[in-house]
């Protein structure tokens, strides 16, 4: 059932912390990951009735009477459910020995959960108020995770994290409110249709601008990204992870795209706005990630760049380019996810993520190092990785639709991003050995056990590329290429 | 109209001075003004239950918990502030009132009146037959509150307790 998305994150997230008087350890790992579990087991039984019908919308009954709780889901938001629920579930795992030296590790797993159930949530429901509220609960929960090791440099980044993101929501707020004086209403079939029939292009175009402004800052486009290079190293890394790998794009790219796509409607105009931004993003944060010495912090400005390509393609707007910027979503996540734990694990080996005070690790940690080399591989590009057959989908719809120059900005972005990935390869696992590190030790069995999940996913859905395309891409990227259609179609 | 002005003007000059302020007691009880404006704003328009939530929630418990908060905190040194966010956020402020009067005054001449009349039906009912999404967002925003609350100010009780 789609609406336990939302509930069992909740619920499970509600008892941790009475559980965690009892069983500080084990009860809240196998609990969290047991619910994790569940919710991607979900989200692939829900492939076929999706599939088939198209979308699926679910009304909720509380003992026998119909109450207001409505989903529709369909390709594009099985698709999110799925991303968030295998990254999580990697990012889960990964916890269950990197918390051993913060402790309190059953209320972190409650906020952890309930950031998953405010991403669900945003994903699944179709109004916009809702929308704003459900980022609103993975963002309170965000902000405390970003400081949950209460160091100064933690708080600090948390603090600045919480001011950037409270002026992000006020322009989401504040655009959702013109919509409903001008409509009447947050339903997006609702919304959408008065829309259609109302000749306000201006007062649209106005909205429009403050949900870019708004999603733009969530998803950390440029220039609206100076927040994120503090927040996201600062975290520990699973929430590093989650926040890169899903919380960006879940908050900005999801919920900005599915307001434009299938509410307001795509235009030429529009198009090329976000494009630009995209682009710029794209090429600016790869330059910035360049000069970098600390290694989450290169990967934190590799994403605000990572993110660009998604924008880039999903704003072209052609069938092809909506599928290559849904396919990188994805790539990223679980690569940047991978990343990010794979930073935590050299931190929690070596003591350190100053590339400088690295080198030669690829010898004494090889499992950490193999699983570095395939992500990084992955968000490249290099074939036949996952990463490479989303950015060459990119690169085609842009050539196919006559854009040569952001297609050729595209590809040599690609190069920089080899360049600071290589950089990084160079700098922390070949080269000579610091004879400080001699004595280290191969990471926990559970923080390499998850980051060797999410490797061999980068390399098998590169290997199985078409069926992956074929299950989760395709029927996500029809359900926006559609437009505004798609949502009429729905009859809540 | 007078009135409404007036109450508007209200909102603007309290919301400002509750930035400017640096004693923190006079910034609280200037966000309550502001609040207890925008609560009887809300009664005039027809929303009288935006407006009993905007008075008794915002103006009244979020108040008294800032003045306790207030009370128990201890003031140990003076953080000095830059004196460049002292003048941009003046400045800022008048530029944006200007930016605001403009666009809103072309804009609001486009927008159609609202179609359906606002808080159709009695409060119950909005809420829970209408709404009820965001009361289960709302339960998750409150919990997550809670937990961070338990989560970040750990470390505190662990060292009152050693």
């Amino acid at each position: 059932m789609v609406f336990l998305f939302i509930v069992i994150p909740l619920l499970v997230a509600a008892f941790l912390p009475l559980i965690g008087k009892f069983s500080k350890k084990l009860i809240p790992d196998v609990l969290t990951n047991a619910a994790l579990a569940f919710l991607l087991f979900n989200s692939i039984l829900l492939v076929k009735p999706v599939f088939n019908q198209g979308s699926v919308v679910q009304n909720v009954n509380w003992f026998g009477e119909k109450i207001n709780l409505q989903i529709a889901l369909d390709g594009f938001n099985l698709f999110m459910l799925f991303t968030i629920s295998l990254v999580s579930l990697g990012i889960s795992l990964f916890s269950i020995d990197y918390l051993e030296h913060y402790g309190y590790k059953a209320n972190f797993y409650a906020l952890l959960l309930v950031m998953i159930a405010g991403m669900n949530g945003l994903v699944l429901v179709p109004d916009l108020f809702s929308i704003y509220l459900f980022m609103e609960v993975a963002a309170v929960a965000s902000y405390a995770l970003v400081a949950f090791g209460l160091g100064s440099d933690e708080l600090e980044a948390s603090f600045k994290y919480l001011m950037l993101s409270v002026v992000a929501s006020a322009f989401v707020l504040l655009s959702i409110t013109i919509i409903f004086g001008l409509t009447g209403s947050l339903n997006f079939q609702a919304v959408a249709q008065a829309l259609q029939d109302l000749n306000a292009r201006y007062v649209v175009g106005v909205c429009v601008a403050f949900f870019i402004m708004g999603f733009g800052l969530k998803a950390a486009l440029v220039p609206f990204h100076a927040w994120l290079p503090d927040a996201h190293p600062s975290a520990p890394a699973p929430i590093s992870a989650m926040l890169s790998g899903l919380l960006i794009k879940v908050s900005g790219i999801y919920a900005l795209f599915r307001i434009v796509y299938s509410v307001i409607g795509m235009t030429p105009v529009l198009s090329q706005v976000l494009m630009a931004m995209g682009t710029i993003s794209l090429v600016v944060a790869a330059f910035l990630a360049l000069g970098q010495k600390d290694i989450k912090r290169m990967l934190a400005y590799s994403s605000i760049s990572q993110v660009g390509y998604i924008v880039l393609g999903l704003a072209l707007g052609t069938p092809l380019g909506i599928a290559g910027g849904l396919f990188h979503l994805f790539n990223h996540a679980v690569a940047k996810g991978l990343l990010f734990l794979n930073s935590g694990s050299i931190q929690h080996i070596t003591g350190t993520r100053n590339l400088d005070e690295l080198g030669g690790l690829g010898k004494l940690v090889p499992i950490t190092a193999g699983t570095n080399l395939v992500g990084a591989l992955s968000i490249t590009g290099v074939p036949p990785l996952a990463g490479f057959w989303s950015k060459l989908i990119i690169i085609i719809a842009l050539i196919q639709a006559k854009q040569f120059g952001y297609a050729l900005v595209a590809i040599l972005a690609s190069i920089l991003t080899l360049w600071y990935y290589l950089l990084i390869q160079r700098k922390a696992f070949f080269g000579k050995t610091n004879p400080k590190w001699l004595h280290l030790k191969e990471a926990p069995f559970w923080m390499s056990a998850a980051n060797v999940i999410l490797a061999l996913i980068c390399i098998l859905v590169g290997i199985f590329f078409t069926p992956v395309f074929k299950t989760w891409i395709s029927p996500a990227a029809e359900a926006l290429a559609q437009g505004i259609q798609h949502v009429l179609m729905w009859g809540i | 109209m007078v009135i409404q002005t007036l109450l508007l003007c209200g909102l603007i000059i309290f919301s400002g001075l509750a930035i400017i302020f640096k004693d923190l007691l006079k910034a609280a009880l200037s966000l309550a003004v502001a609040s207890l404006c925008l609560g009887i704003i809300f009664f005039r328009l027809g929303a009288p239950y935006a407006g009993v939530f905007e008075i008794s929630v915002v103006a009244g418990l979020i108040t008294v918990l800032f003045i306790l908060t207030i009370a128990l905190t201890k003031k140990e040194r003076e953080i000095k502030e830059a004196n460049l966010t002292r003048i941009a956020f003046p400045l800022f402020f008048i530029l944006f009132l200007i930016i605001d009067g403009l666009v809103m005054k072309s804009l609001l001449q486009k927008v159609p009146a609202l179609p359906s009349e606002p808080e159709a039906g009695i409060f119950g009912e909005v809420l829970w037959k209408q709404r009820t999404f965001d009361l289960v967002a709302q339960i998750g925003v409150i919990l997550a509150g809670v937990l961070a609350v338990l989560a970040l100010f750990r470390k505190k009780e662990d060292e009152k307790d050693e």
